[in-house]
């Protein structure tokens, strides 16, 4: 069952969330075959069915229904057999070995088999879309039909490992259609061909995808399903209507706006939860250019943090679907979560007394220095934080110069121009902090034009030495002491910081059986969904 | 032997597209590649590219490298052979893109069209027909509710009324999505679908049409010649519609003509509202990912619509008076 959080209440939803969150778990009678279920999601069109190096959420939403995992993430953040069935670790972990499913076969009838994974690794998730997790890899081959051995040059924790398998970047792929030619522009990336419960059908541009029950999926009881349609529609108001007109039967991560959210929870008729997001943590952060030499300092970025309300931001910005964060491990990574950071709680005049002590007086008019500040436009409430930000800094003596430039302009700007002096963005953590949380604070995440990593130029030998600790550390109790140095060191230094946690949030037609059953929901692949007739 | 009016109206036309539509793909050419990041940096950071040898070879491949005078003559080049570039976006050459999505923005813009004239055409004789009475008043009120309502808005009222509430219509997109059915059942699920749309776009139209139709009657009843019709014996019906709604309908075809540009943009913004899988959609997710092939091809089209509805609205002006000369 799901407990209520504070938020729950917060939000005022009182009875009808709740029973919202008892039926989402509600006990299911016997599963309906057959039906189409149409689904939507709180963002874009896919650029294409599948994105190899990863293209963000949309993609992964479409294609993680049709290519399958070795390995599947549990809530409580261990792991069951997916595409693999067992697997072993040598007692120094630089060696594991997976035994693999048998009569399993990809959609157009071939069988899947040990090379197939061989390939995914060396070919695929080495160099393409996990190659930081892949780093030590030594080798892979196959040691049978159905059995891969890998190697590392190094330890690798257990926990890192899995996470690699399981991540949005551990699609296996079929060697007979990806060899020998370029993966991130192969053709059959948008005519998908996986082992998974649903097979590609259409795609109508500009309006919707179709995919249909994989009739040979290796476990016969599934998908229950005869059809999933992904439709795309822009504007939150329409997915509300949709949705209320029946039309639209499941919507994952923010498909609704927060008012629409509470209203449709408040009919009855929809099941509202923030489940099967924990693998995904998304927060709104700020980042501070340290190239600049005033937000080189520490004391004036700990400064700023003291002017932002963070409780403000959570609770009228986000009508209270968001809430203050507490470090860089999301409070729902309950594998790595620690509350014992330092904090920054809302205080301006420490604010000001702490610029006043870096060196940053308030001069005759009044103003200690002028800043440049990027609200990524990729959210349009980026803009919001935006303006109550500079409001924030205004009000300690800082000048601001807001600009809130679309996706492309805010990309080019933070990441490759490293045009800001401030920067309000996002970042969505899975469980496992290396290196997608990692990343954002060491050296090596120093990388011109490499969108969500280190924009900062924070280069710090203590913090790269820690991260590397962290990586190849194998006890799994010394590894979440080392995680939570790691976050404290973050939190100290704090040149990329939370601002709050955003609550992701499911909306689903009480007709929807077994949604949201998985902590990294929008990537698995629903092949259990039943719809109530 | 001179040459006729519609070939010489014809030859005219075609000779004023070509420099037309230079000026359309250089101004625009120019104004995209003002706007700071471009689609590589688009394409990188979805596909999380940050190897950078390949988005060196990504920038050879698309040509980024060429200074961007020569970037411009190459494209104007390829327009000249019919190629539009291809759009990383949609992973398919633009032109097959835009030709997908045609059938639907027309499908819109004829219907929402068709209907404003329709609507707007009748409101208007009526008005004029029965000038000073409550009917007139009526179709006034109408058509200042109608003209001072955003598109945008209408269409999210309408949906707010006919699907949610009411549930008669579908809330968006062409086709009920799931939905199996013959030919005909396609054909009339396309047309509750359509509904909406073309409520929302042609109703501000329409609006326009009926005031101006009203004014043109109004003109049209004083002329010299009605007096004569009806003099001759004319009943007041065939009067009115056999000559005065012909010379009346001079002011709405010109309007027409000059407004197919702006229907074409109300139309990007109908598509957004009710996920039309039309050009409107396309161009909002071009210009948003800068896919600046694709917006330029776009834009193209959209000069040749015009164009090409501007010499219907000159053949039509023929057809309704000969005495007009075309030049």
């Amino acid at each position: 069952m799901i407990p209520l959080t504070r938020r729950d209440f917060a939000l005022g939803l009182g009875a009808g969330i709740a029973a919202a969150r008892f039926g989402t778990a509600r006990a299911a009678t016997t599963p309906r075959r057959g039906g189409t279920l149409i689904a939507t999601w709180g963002g874009l069109e896919p650029q294409a069915l599948f994105v190899p190096a990863g293209g963000g959420s949309s993609p992964l939403l479409t294609s993680s229904k049709m290519l399958e995992r070795l390995a599947r993430m549990n809530f409580d953040f261990t792991f069951s057999p997916a595409l693999a069935t067992s697997w072993s670790i040598s007692p120094d972990h630089t060696e594991y070995t997976l035994e693999l499913r048998p009569n399993v076969t990809w959609h157009d009838g071939q069988p899947f088999g040990a090379e197939d994974v061989v390939f995914s690794v060396a070919e695929y998730w080495s160099p393409i879309s996990s190659g930081e997790a892949w780093k030590q890899l030594d080798g892979v081959e196959a040691k049978g039909p159905l059995t891969v051995h890998i190697r590392f040059k190094r330890p690798v924790p257990e926990f890192y490992f899995f996470s690699a398998l399981t991540s949005q970047g551990g699609a296996v792929l079929p060697k007979h259609v990806y060899a020998g030619r370029d993966i991130i522009t192969n053709p059959a990336n948008n005519q998908v061909i996986g082992t998974g419960p649903w097979k590609f059908d259409k795609w109508v541009r500009g309006s919707h995808i179709e995919l249909v029950r994989n009739e040979h999926y290796w476990n016969p009881t599934l998908p229950y399903l005869d059809r999933l349609i992904f439709r795309y529609l822009r504007s939150p108001a329409e997915r509300a209507a949709a949705m209320e007109a029946g039309e639209i039967q499941l919507g994952v991560f923010n498909t609704l706006s927060p008012p629409d959210t509470k209203r449709l929870a408040a009919t009855g008729k929809f099941d509202v939860t923030t489940k099967g997001y924990e693998n995904a943590q998304w927060a709104s952060t700020i980042e501070m250019n340290t190239r600049n030499p005033i937000f080189a300092k520490r004391e004036v970025r700990q400064a700023l943090l003291y002017a932002i309300d963070k409780k403000f931001i959570a609770e009228t910005i986000f009508y209270g679907f968001a809430k203050p964060a507490v470090g860089p491990i999301g409070s729902s990574n309950t594998m790595f979560f620690s509350p014992d950071m330092p904090h920054y709680p809302f205080d301006p005049k420490k604010a000001a007394a702490m610029l006043d002590a870096a060196g940053y007086p308030r001069k005759a008019n009044g103003k200690r220095f002028s800043a440049n500040l990027l609200a990524a436009g990729w959210f349009e409430v980026n803009g919001n934080i935006g303006s109550y930000v500079k409001q924030c800094l205004n009000d300690i003596g800082i000048d601001v110069n807001l600009t809130v430039p679309d996706r492309p302009t805010s990309i080019k700007r933070i990441y490759t121009d490293y045009d800001y002096d401030i920067a309000l963005s996002n970042w969505a953590n899975p469980a496992e902090p290396v290196p997608s949380t990692t990343q954002y604070y060491t050296t090596s995440g120093i990388i011109k034009g490499a969108a969500f990593r280190n924009a900062t130029g924070f280069s710090d030998k203590a913090m790269d030495a820690l991260v590397d600790k962290l990586t190849f550390e194998v006890d799994p109790a010394k590894r979440k002491l080392l995680a939570r140095d790691f976050a404290r060191l973050v939190m100290t230094e704090v040149p990329i910081s939370p601002l709050v946690e955003i609550e992701s949030v499911t909306v689903a037609n009480k007709r929807v059986h077994n949604h949201s059953d998985s902590p990294d929901y929008m990537a698995d692949s629903w092949g259990d969904l039943w719809l109530e007739a | 032997m001179p040459e006729r009016p519609v070939l010489r109206l014809l030859r005219r036309r075609l000779l004023q597209l070509i420099p037309l539509l230079i000026g359309v793909v250089v101004v625009n050419f120019c104004l995209i590649h003002a706007a700071p990041g471009s689609f590589l940096d688009v394409m990188t950071s979805d596909n999380q590219v940050t190897d950078p040898a390949l988005i060196a070879r990504l920038r050879t491949t698309y040509g980024l490298d060429d200074p961007l005078w020569l970037q411009l003559l190459k494209y104007i080049a390829a327009v000249a052979h019919l190629d539009l570039g291809f759009s990383y976006r949609q992973n398919m050459p633009v032109f097959d893109a835009i030709l997908a999505h045609l059938p639907a923005t027309l499908i819109l813009m004829l219907s929402g069209l068709g209907l404003a004239v329709l609507v707007g055409v009748t409101a208007g004789i009526i008005a004029a027909v029965k000038i000073d009475t409550i009917w007139d008043s009526i179709v006034s009120v109408l058509a200042v509710v109608f003209f001072a309502t955003p598109s945008f808005w209408l269409g999210i009222m309408l949906t707010v009324l006919f699907a949610v509430k009411l549930r008669w219509l579908p809330v968006g997109d062409m086709t009920t999505l799931g939905a199996d059915g013959g030919t005909l059942a396609q054909l009339l699920d396309v047309l509750r679908h359509l509904v909406l749309p073309a409520l929302s776009l042609g109703l501000f139209y329409a609006a326009i049409y009926a005031r101006v139709m009203r004014s043109s009657m109004l003109e049209v009843f004083r002329l010299d010649f009605v007096r004569t019709a009806r003099a001759k014996g004319l009943s007041a019906a065939r009067v009115t519609l056999a000559h005065v709604v012909r010379n009346a309908l001079l002011p709405v075809v010109t309007m027409l003509g000059l407004q197919m540009g702006t229907v074409l943009a109300g139309s990007v913004v109908i598509e957004t509202v009710f996920a039309w899988p039309g050009i409107g959609t396309l161009l909002f997710d071009a210009v948003s990912t800068r896919d600046y092939p694709m917006v330029l091809g776009i834009m193209v089209l959209g000069s040749l619509m015009v164009v090409a509805a501007n010499l219907a609205i000159d053949l039509c002006y023929l057809w309704l008076d000969p005495r007009i000369e075309v030049g």
